[in-house]
């Protein structure tokens, strides 16, 4: 299963979909809209996705994923449109005859799919919105206090920022 | 142009705001998508302060890839999708 909805993610499916007789685990990944983004207070996340590039690219992760492990299924999903804090962005499921595969065949697919699939995350703060990526959306907010640890953004600066905050 | 040929564009969120969803294109045959970006960026300067992957029937392409009649082009600023 590989899907861009704009419901909430539905875990018990995700599971169905990679259930299989040979494995010996399942490891899930699911990725949460948090609350604080780089020391900004983090109001809702908004997701846009190229909906069919997207899909193939999960599947595409997932064939690249199973030639490198050995693995019994891979299943993945995405969140697209408003999606309130604390709740599921992106779900991937993996089983395996082992966990040690599950787990690193999870970890890879998580990273890989922030890297290349055709998905947008726009952060609405207190203050602004912005295109994650992008920064384009709004001003770059002023750093308050440690930023938050997270996976590793591109970053990029620019003169263009046009849009004021609401 | 006796060798025009019909593209589609399509744009997606940072991008997409500046332009729209969707513009259609005349371009000549064999025009690079790179060179179709920089066409576009001179018409609309804001696009070119974004990084930008390139797309053609839903397939990463390089900026050297060759267009041909019908084909769909899409331009992508930064992924960022994930938790």
């Amino acid at each position: 299963m590989f899907r861009i909805t704009r419901r909430a993610l539905a875990l018990d499916g995700l599971l169905r979909a990679v259930r299989s007789p040979a494995a010996g685990a399942v490891v899930t990944f699911v990725g949460t809209t948090r609350n604080t983004n780089a020391g900004r207070a983090v109001v809702r996340l908004e997701y846009e996705a190229f909906v069919p590039m997207a899909e193939r690219e999960m599947r595409a992760l997932a064939a690249q994923a199973s030639k490198r492990w050995p693995l019994c299924g891979v299943a993945m999903m995405h969140r697209v449109g408003r999606v309130p804090i604390g709740q599921a962005s992106v779900a991937i499921a993996v089983s395996a005859g082992h966990r040690a595969e599950a787990f690193a065949a999870c970890h890879w697919l998580i990273d890989r799919l922030k890297e290349i699939v055709p998905i947008w995350k726009r952060e609405h703060f207190r203050g602004g919105t912005v295109w994650i990526g992008s920064q384009q959306g709004g001003p770059e907010p002023p750093m308050r206090g440690r930023p938050a640890a997270g996976p590793r953004r591109i970053r990029t600066r620019h003169a263009g920022a046009r849009r004021r905050p609401r | 142009m006796a060798d025009a040929i019909h593209v589609e564009l399509r744009f997606f969120a940072a991008l997409r705001e500046q332009v729209g969803a969707r513009l259609e294109r005349e371009v000549r045959r064999g025009t690079t998508v790179g060179a179709l970006w920089r066409a576009l960026v001179a018409e609309h300067p804001g696009l070119g302060a974004v990084p930008v992957r390139f797309a053609v029937n839903q397939r990463y392409v390089e900026a050297s890839h060759r267009l041909a009649a019908g084909d769909e082009v899409a331009f992508f600023p930064p992924v960022s999708g994930g938790g």
